[in-house]
């Protein structure tokens, strides 16, 4: 009888899932988990499981909403961290959205939190947290507009279909909430404002959790028949690799050309870059706000300037650093527009910092608005063509214009003249930071003569790896690779990235024992999770699946039954 | 009989607990040094107290030491917040923003709120004022919804303050909770800024309304 009441169910939350949908079928599905298939692979492009603590994420036969199996997820309080299912599917920036899914919670007073998000992961913003679901003492809530609104009191061991209609252009969605057992939806919501009331918030991922961090939750909760669709046919790459749709190796390799294509912000080397002289510190070390400039500079927390009491030159200087500062974090998070504005303002309040030129250049590259970037360019030539950062810059405008010619040929005699013997001291002071602190300027003091040999080994040696490895040359990106390894080898520093480029390189040539060899040697050094997925391939192409999956399941876990 | 030995354990447990060696002041004081938090933390909530003695015998490098390792530790504790209030308005710039960063994860008392509030909008030094908003934005993780409505209600207020760079941190540290500005420009003339704080005024409400 209870088995009748349960496909009842599934057939009425089908069948409104199919309203609420208007069509769905399999080629508008991005994701469906039943929890009934014999082997749910871990991947990036399926789910990741974490189980860090004492908590747990497992398949289990004792409670199911349809099919044979069900996922368990379990929190345990003041362990330290929190369990998950993860999900991935493919990124989604407009259109709509339908998600389904069953929820069953066994302690009803203790938090679980089930949300979708984009790539800004689960945080309240643009293409963070899109839709969110949450209970609090005995209710469910949903996250609407940044604040918590309250749906249901939620009954243990009851099983709940939740449906969303989430359009992601307009930031909304629509609602549905069905108890088993009851035609008459409990909870039917139109035109919800999305978590964050963000228009245009992409998602690409959706999560299942225990609390977000206070760690107090001992919940234990169930979850059956996820189902994630949208309004439009869409055509999925099969997998190639249990849990993805490309190789490791490619996701890497992609996520680097991505990365190193969309044009970043130079940092700083010195306070000059920023148009502040010795004359400047004085200033803005009388009105006491230097170290404000230098935590604005080292950009580890929100910044903000002041200008209402403080001479009227520190405050410009402020707020073209607050402006820098902006642009920065709009450039690094690909709104090349914000950016642009962002540099242009603190070039006009200070002219003489010649970082925001440059900036507002590749902010131009990033735009593709190459005429301008050719014009903006030549104008500031004269005053870059000695700095050590330019190469980068422009190697960065070639890459971003996908000309690797370009971008090889002003890297090249830079990269090949980083020297076999660098300062053991200063290569260790400067990797042991990031170029743009104030720390670099004590480098400089300490190592007038060499200093900029570091640089070029930091800023100019992966970025022509690179571009080797993406013109087809692996021979040569893995004969560069070895220079460096020999390098650091007589540094006596740590050589394992360089191994890693090796193996890179080897895997590219389809020397997969080789690539294996090096990659171990590079593990040994450091234990590098890139590196561990990047073995995991190496395994499933030598055919050695099992060790493809320990190797895949350290990173992503794995999905067992109870 | 399985409950009887149940029992039996949970005795012997808590016997053993109670019986356990006290946390050596100084073995505290040396993990801390060497910022073993982990190892701190792992002696539990006990080491709250002996932390507390610790702060209040402590020179200023000390306690800025403890108060970072009470904030790494982010477990509540009043004795813990009456020692660090103490310091929450030092020249120390050390101390201050570790205690500033601290108190939000010790306590949710409103007066805690409220010191950093006041720091932030009226403090002389514009880096207390700033890390004071940080502060306010992310690290007062024990609060309550209802206690939660109230720091955004003060925020809020803050957008109005004479003070650019007051309404500009007011601004981020609301949109660190919230992900929204409401559109709201620090620099903005006062007609359209009051335009956004409307919006704001009329969001709490609603946020209000769902508690």
């Amino acid at each position: 009888m209870a088995r009748r009441v349960q496909i009842q169910l599934v057939i009425l939350f089908f069948l409104l899932t199919l309203v609420l949908q208007g069509q769905l079928d399999p080629s508008n599905v991005l994701v469906s988990y039943s929890f009934d298939d014999q082997e749910l692979a871990t991947g990036p492009d399926t789910f990741a499981v974490f189980e860090k603590a004492r908590g747990s994420v497992q398949m289990t036969t004792e409670v199911r909403f349809s099919g044979y199996r069900s996922l368990e997820i379990r929190d345990v309080a003041d362990d330290g961290d929190f369990p998950e299912l993860q999900g991935y599917f493919k990124l989604r920036f407009s259109g709509k959205l339908y998600l389904h899914f069953a929820l069953m919670t066994a302690s009803p007073f203790e938090e679980l939190n089930i949300a979708l998000a984009g790539p800004e992961w689960f945080k309240l913003r643009k293409n963070g947290i899109g839709f969110w679901l949450r209970t609090r003492e005995g209710n469910l809530y949903q996250y609407s507009d940044s604040m918590p609104k309250k749906l249901l009191p939620i009954e243990a061991f009851v099983w709940y279909g939740v449906d969303v209609a989430y359009d992601i252009s307009a930031g909304a969605y629509d609602l549905i909430i069905h108890r088993e057992g009851q035609e008459k939806p409990l909870v039917s919501l139109k035109q919800q404002a999305n978590a964050a009331n963000h228009q245009g918030s992409a998602v690409d991922k959706f999560s299942f959790i225990g609390d977000t961090g206070e760690d107090k939750s001992n919940v234990t909760y169930y979850v059956d028949d996820v189902v994630i669709g949208t309004d439009e046919r869409i055509v999925q790459v099969p997998f190639v690799a249990p849990g993805r749709r490309k190789l490791f190796v490619d996701y890497w390799s992609d996520s680097q050309r991505n990365s190193r294509g969309q044009p970043v912000p130079l940092d700083i080397m010195d306070p000059s870059d920023l148009g502040v002289g010795p004359k400047e510190v004085e200033s803005l070390k009388a009105d006491g706000v230097w170290e404000l400039l230098l935590q604005m500079t080292g950009g580890q927390r929100p910044r903000s300037v002041t200008s209402s009491d403080i001479s009227s030159e520190s405050g410009r200087l402020l707020q073209a650093v607050s402006s820098w500062s902006n642009g920065c974090e709009a450039l690094r998070r690909g709104e090349a527009a914000a950016a642009l504005g962002s540099f242009e303002k603190a070039e006009s309040l200070v002219p003489a910092g010649k970082i925001f030129g440059l900036n507002a250049v590749l902010s131009l590259a990033a735009l593709g608005r190459w005429q301008d970037v050719d014009a903006r360019l030549s104008a500031i030539h004269a005053e870059w063509q000695n700095d050590l950062r330019f190469p980068a810059a422009l190697a960065m405008i070639g890459l971003a214009r996908q000309d690797l010619e370009l971008a090889e040929g002003w890297l090249r005699p830079h990269a090949e003249s980083v020297p076999d013997e660098i300062g053991l001291d200063l290569i260790r002071r400067v990797r042991s930071g990031p170029l743009s602190t104030p720390g670099l300027d004590e480098v400089r003091r300490q190592f007038p003569e060499s200093w900029q040999d570091a640089v070029r080994d930091a800023w100019v040696a992966e970025q022509y790896f690179f571009v080797l490895l993406w013109k087809g040359q692996p021979a040569a990106a893995q004969q560069f690779a070895r220079r460096m390894v020999d390098r650091y080898q007589r540094l006596g520093i740590s050589k394992s990235k360089w191994l890693e480029r090796m193996g890179d390189a080897a895997f590219f040539q389809n020397n997969f024992s080789e690539a294996l060899d090096y990659y171990e040697s590079s593990l040994k050094e450091s234990d590098n999770a890139g590196t561990l997925v990047k073995v995991s391939d190496v395994y499933f192409r030598l055919g050695d699946f099992e060790k493809e999956r320990l190797y895949r399941e350290k990173i992503y876990g794995s999905l067992r039954q109870k | 009989m399985v409950l009887v030995k149940s029992a039996f354990l949970a005795t012997v447990c808590s016997c053993l607990a109670f019986y356990s060696a006290p946390i050596e002041p100084t073995v505290v004081a040396s993990l801390i040094a060497q910022g073993k938090t982990a190892a701190v933390k792992a002696l539990g909530p006990e080491v709250l107290p002996v932390m507390v003695r610790l702060y209040e015998s402590s020179d200023e490098m000390q306690r800025t030491r403890i108060a970072e390792t009470f904030y790494q530790l982010g477990w509540k504790s009043q004795a813990a917040k009456r020692v660090l209030m103490k310091d929450v308005h030092t020249s120390n710039r050390s101390l201050r923003l570790q205690v500033q960063w601290a108190l939000g994860r010790v306590s949710n008392d409103d007066d805690v709120v409220d010191v950093l509030l006041a720091n932030m909008e009226n403090d002389a030094n514009p880096l207390f004022r700033d890390k004071a908003a940080c502060a306010l934005a992310y690290d007062q993780i024990h609060l309550t919804e209802k206690q939660k409505a109230r720091l955004y209600e003060r925020l809020i207020q803050a957008l109005s303050d004479p003070k650019v760079d007051v309404r500009r941190i007011a601004l981020q540290a609301l949109s660190i909770h919230t992900g929204q500005t409401k559109g709201f420009n620090p620099e903005a003339q006062v007609a359209e800024r009051e335009n956004s704080i409307r919006q704001w005024k009329l969001w709490l409400e609603e946020y209000k309304s769902n508690l």
